[in-house]
């Protein structure tokens, strides 16, 4: 019995506690030391961070974890993105190049003085230490390390000097990579001052500086994160132990649940731009010119993978933005692409985020059918409406694609018109033109069949594949679909072993044409690259050599039209769409950016309203009373008919 | 009893061996090292990647090896790394038991206290109009999807009458009791119109035996009836019934965690699948075999111990 009262003690003390519906643990302080209050910003991400170790996390959820901690050497111009501007970071200015007698090409990089790494235990007297170039040199040294298995260091190696040379002899003695060995890349002139050679010219390289690849980490914090027990103390691995140098330092991560930094007391590495703000919001932006970053002073990041729960915590206030996922859309956006009326009542505002991206069906150019029958691919290409498709699959958000290169990016053409765009009726005359009027062989009069290779790994993802299928089906011919998960769609892909493929495509790396085009280069077949058409076109491959190492400017721009001009001609793909998607941000965390390239390197920018968030909280989470009150009368109505139903069946 | 056991023990080690086979076969059969690696790695990874990231794992080693090493270090209770955290599965699992304890053992208490309550008050007005409509709403409670409940209990207990947090969790001791609130309510609704129906099925049976029929007689109130005799004797076929669910409590729930965020074994598998890490998954089919089979045998236990007309040879 006393059991019983203890236990209904308990519940009656965990139900009111739990009359409370904030998820959130309480911010580290309420006010900073100035007495103003602490600036808390809340963000989801749908996955757990992979690693954060610089040289090894990839993903852009991955940068997205590691982008509070870890500076870069340069960084995209949060409010500059046409043409995208890069700026320094961790560098004194964008490092200088300098052609080398022998048509080798070096960047001259000055590191800013007095830029420290975190205090932590792995430093002398827990104390952080200043950045040096050494610490640069340290990365390129982890990059050529097998044991890092860094992705960066296959695109990587061919361009910085002597950096395969490294792995070979680094790992020769004992299969284990010694740190002794250098990397004839890189030059040390001073403490803070280095060079980096390249075995050509790369001007891609700048934009590997503005990511975390090259984030310098300290030698220090590699080799005490060991995972070993020390001391009787279990210390974590380097690949989930944060000692950066950016503006927060991490101070817990929950695995499946949060990770949340605490801003760098003194951060000075960077301010806020006073130049290129969006006339929309100039006025708005002038008040954080120059100020010092980060604009708030602790970052929680909310582990939600399902986008029901995100809708909801979003509805209550407790995330700063929600994004409109497909479960959400209809609540948040019309079909004129605004916001709703009530989230616009809230005051809430809308973003519009476009991830540089192509995506494409691709045609298997060794295929004997499909690979030796240009006319066939065209018809193909031509009978996929994909305006539709992006209406249906993606509420019309996602632009339409009509070249490789995305939107935003330098070679992307506005007036370009795809030769092999929709058209139906055009289609069924190059499928006739093909050897194949009405979808049958003119030779035998059999009904022309052809397999697509579909990832399904959920119901709309079947959905989608249909409706493709059902768009060449309306040539006359039979599509087969051949399902399976996005691993072995690609496996077979690599293979060679397809007919078309869906599913393919390409999300920014850089802001550079290069990284598109690439995926056409005849050097890039599987399973070195991602050339899954297996295109190849010497004249194509020249003009790509030339344009990948050049300099922005009408010569590239022209290499680039000849370029698009030759998959126009031979159509080893069916351009689908760009990614694109809409996030709503809440009163008090309006975005101070959005960058319409780059998904990564602005939190800092970020600012936060927090009296506004408290008030509107309030009002937004009201807890109505009636509802115990109707449940506990239920229950004794209940019991009263119980009793008087006994009584009755034993008078 | 000694020796079935022992008997019982031993008749484990080739269904565990046979589990451990199938899972590895399947593992092999369906992808590839490559495949594997792409999984892992993402599309962009390069063949030089995934060359590294096969040797470093023994992928490329012969399968009897593979199947070899892998036997040993189970045998040892090692489960390896995870794939895509590269954390220590030991450690995954055994910080993955707690919040999902956390959930599920006051989940199954709530469904069992509410369903024999359930069950014995429609014994107890059996027959009328609200025993029926009770009965109705049970069959009710069972066809509803587990994601129904989610969504309604999210949207009406956390998002409109802001009671409960929709989503998280905080093992910080009487912190935690608003986090568990929801998946608490949702695990006791989901068993709730099943359980209800059987044990309500249970208590009639014994309401029409003798000893009921004596207890009426000597003027025993209906209430005493049914809390004390009926309760005690039905609770020997309740007990070997629930005991089966053992395996279910430790290993959480893939759904219920996944949505609300709780960082247990059942979100942990969840993830696994969706990124593919081969480890998480194969350890997972292995503890849940051995705990099923752990289960069953418990089972024979309880059931000797609650009648103990039962002997086990």
């Amino acid at each position: 019995m006393h059991l019983c009262r203890t236990l209904a003690l308990m519940a009656g003390v965990a139900l009111l506690v739990g009359c409370n519906n904030d998820p959130n643990p309480a911010p580290y302080h309420k006010t900073r030391p100035d007495g103003s209050p602490w600036r808390v910003r809340y963000m989801r991400e749908p996955s757990d961070p992979k690693s954060f170790d610089p040289q090894f996390a990839y993903t852009v959820p991955d940068q997205q974890y590691l982008e509070p901690v870890y500076d870069r050497l340069l960084e995209y111009h949060p409010m500059k993105a046409d043409p995208i501007e890069l700026r320094a970071a961790m560098l004194e200015e964008i490092p200088r190049k300098e052609l080398q007698p022998d048509g080798k090409v070096s960047y001259l990089c000055r590191l800013k003085r007095d830029i420290h790494f975190h205090d932590d235990p792995c430093f002398p007297g827990g104390k952080g230490r200043e950045v040096v170039a050494a610490d640069v040199q340290y990365v390129l040294q982890r990059l050529a390390d097998p044991k890092v298995e860094s992705p960066f260091f296959a695109p990587l190696e061919q361009h910085i000097n002597g950096l395969h040379e490294a792995r070979e002899t680094g790992i020769a003695k004992t299969g284990k990579f010694d740190y002794a060995t250098p990397v004839s890349g890189f030059e040390a002139l001073d403490s803070h001052t280095f060079r980096i050679h390249l075995n050509g010219p790369y001007p891609q390289l700048l934009f590997w500086m503005a990511m975390n690849v090259f984030s310098p980490v300290a030698r220090e914090a590699v080799e005490y994160y060991d995972g070993q027990m020390h001391d009787g103390k279990l210390r974590p691995t380097f690949r989930f132990y944060c000692v950066g140098q950016g503006p927060f330092r991490m101070r817990e991560y929950t695995p499946r649940r949060a990770v949340r930094y605490e801003r760098v007391e003194g951060y000075h590495t960077n301010v806020f731009p006073s130049d290129g703000f969006p006339p929309e919001k100039a006025e708005w932006l002038k008040q954080f010119a120059g100020q010092p970053l980060p604009l708030f002073d602790e970052l929680h990041i909310l582990i939600v993978q399902e986008t029901i729960p995100n809708f909801v915590l979003g509805r209550q206030g407790y995330l700063d933005s929600i994004s409109a996922d497909k479960d959400s859309f209809a609540a948040l956006i019309t079909s004129d692409q605004q916001l709703t009326p009530k989230y616009k009542a809230r005051g809430m505002g809308l973003e519009k985020v476009g991830l540089p991206s192509t995506f494409f069906i691709s045609f298997n150019m060794q295929d004997p059918l499909i690979g030796k029958n240009v006319k066939l691919r065209k018809a193909l290409s031509s009978a996929c409406d994909m305006r539709a498709y992006v209406d249906i699959f993606y509420n019309g958000v996602a632009p339409v694609s009509n070249q490789l290169v995305p939107r935003g990016l330098f070679g992307y053409d506005p007036h370009y018109v795809n030769p092999n765009g929709y058209d139906l009726e055009k289609a069924k005359r190059l499928l006739a033109e093909a050897g194949y009027p009405e979808g049958r062989d003119a030779r035998t009069g059999e009904q022309l069949v052809l397999t697509l290779e579909e990832p399904v790994e959920s119901t709309e993802y079947r959905q989608r594949a249909e409706y493709e299928q059902r768009m060449l089906e309306a040539l006359g011919i039979k599509i087969k679909i051949n399902e399976n998960t996005f691993a072995r769609v690609i496996e077979r892909l690599e293979q060679g072993n397809f007919q078309i493929g869906a599913g393919t495509g390409w999300a920014i790396d850089y802001p550079d044409p290069e990284n598109f085009f690439m995926l056409f280069y005849s050097k890039n077949f599987p399973r070195e690259g991602a050339n899954y058409c297996r295109y190849s076109r010497p004249e194509f491959d020249r003009a790509y050599e030339q344009m990948a190492v050049m300099d922005d400017g009408p010569e590239r721009l022209a290499l680039i039209q000849q370029m698009n001009a030759m998959l126009a001609e031979d159509c080893p793909a069916i351009w689908e769409f760009d990614k694109a998607f809409y996030i709503a941000t809440q009163p008090w965390a309006h975005w101070t950016h959005n960058h319409p390239t780059i998904e990564y390197g602005f939190n800092k920018y970020h600012q936060v309203d927090p009296g506004l968030r408290e008030k509107v909280r309030h009002d937004w989470n009201r807890k109505p009373a009636w509802p115990p009150v109707a449940f506990g009368a239920l229950l004794v109505a209940g019991l009263i008919y119980a009793v008087r139903w006994n009584r009755r069946r034993h008078v | 009893m000694f020796s079935y056991l022992v008997r019982r023990l031993l008749y484990a080690v080739p269904i565990l061996l046979g589990v451990i086979c199938i899972s590895f076969l399947l593992d092999n059969v369906m992808m590839s090292p490559d495949a594997k690696a792409s999984r892992v790695l993402g599309p962009k990874a390069t063949g030089q990647n995934r060359r590294e990231w096969i040797h470093n794992r023994g992928l490329d080693q012969p399968k009897p090896m593979q199947f070899v090493h892998y036997v040993g270090k189970l045998a040892t209770l090692q489960f390896g790394t995870s794939w895509v955290t590269g954390r220590d599965l030991g450690e995954v699992f055994l910080k993955g038991v707690g919040p999902s304890l956390c959930i599920t053992i006051p989940g199954f208490f709530a469904a069992f206290f509410a369903s024999v309550g359930l069950a014995l008050f429609q014994v107890f007005v059996r027959n009328s109009p609200l025993d029926r409509t009770l009965t109705f709403l049970s069959v009710a409670l069972m066809s509803v999807p587990t994601m129904v409940y989610v969504i309604f209990t999210q949207a009406f207990l956390a998002l409109g009458l802001s009671y409960f947090p929709a989503f998280g969790f905080n093992d910080d001791g009487f912190g935690m009791a608003r986090f568990i609130m929801l998946p608490v309510i949702i695990f006791m609704l989901i068993n709730l119109g099943h359980d209800a129906r059987l044990y309500r099925a249970i208590f009639l049976e014994e309401m029409g035996q003798d000893y009921i029929r004596t207890a009426q007689a000597k003027g025993v109130a209906n209430a005493r009836v049914l809390g004390v005799h009926v309760f005690k004797n039905g609770l020997i076929a309740i007990i070997t019934l629930v005991v089966a669910e053992l395996p279910r409590l430790v290993l959480g729930s893939l759904l219920i965690e996944s949505l609300f965020g709780i960082p247990g074994l059942g979100n942990v598998l969840v993830q696994a699948i969706q990124t593919g890490d081969q480890p998480v998954i194969m350890a997972s089919v292995f503890l849940g075999s051995g705990l099923y089979l752990f289960a069953f045998i418990l089972t024979d236990i309880f059931y000797a111990l609650a009648d103990p007309r039962i002997r086990l040879s």
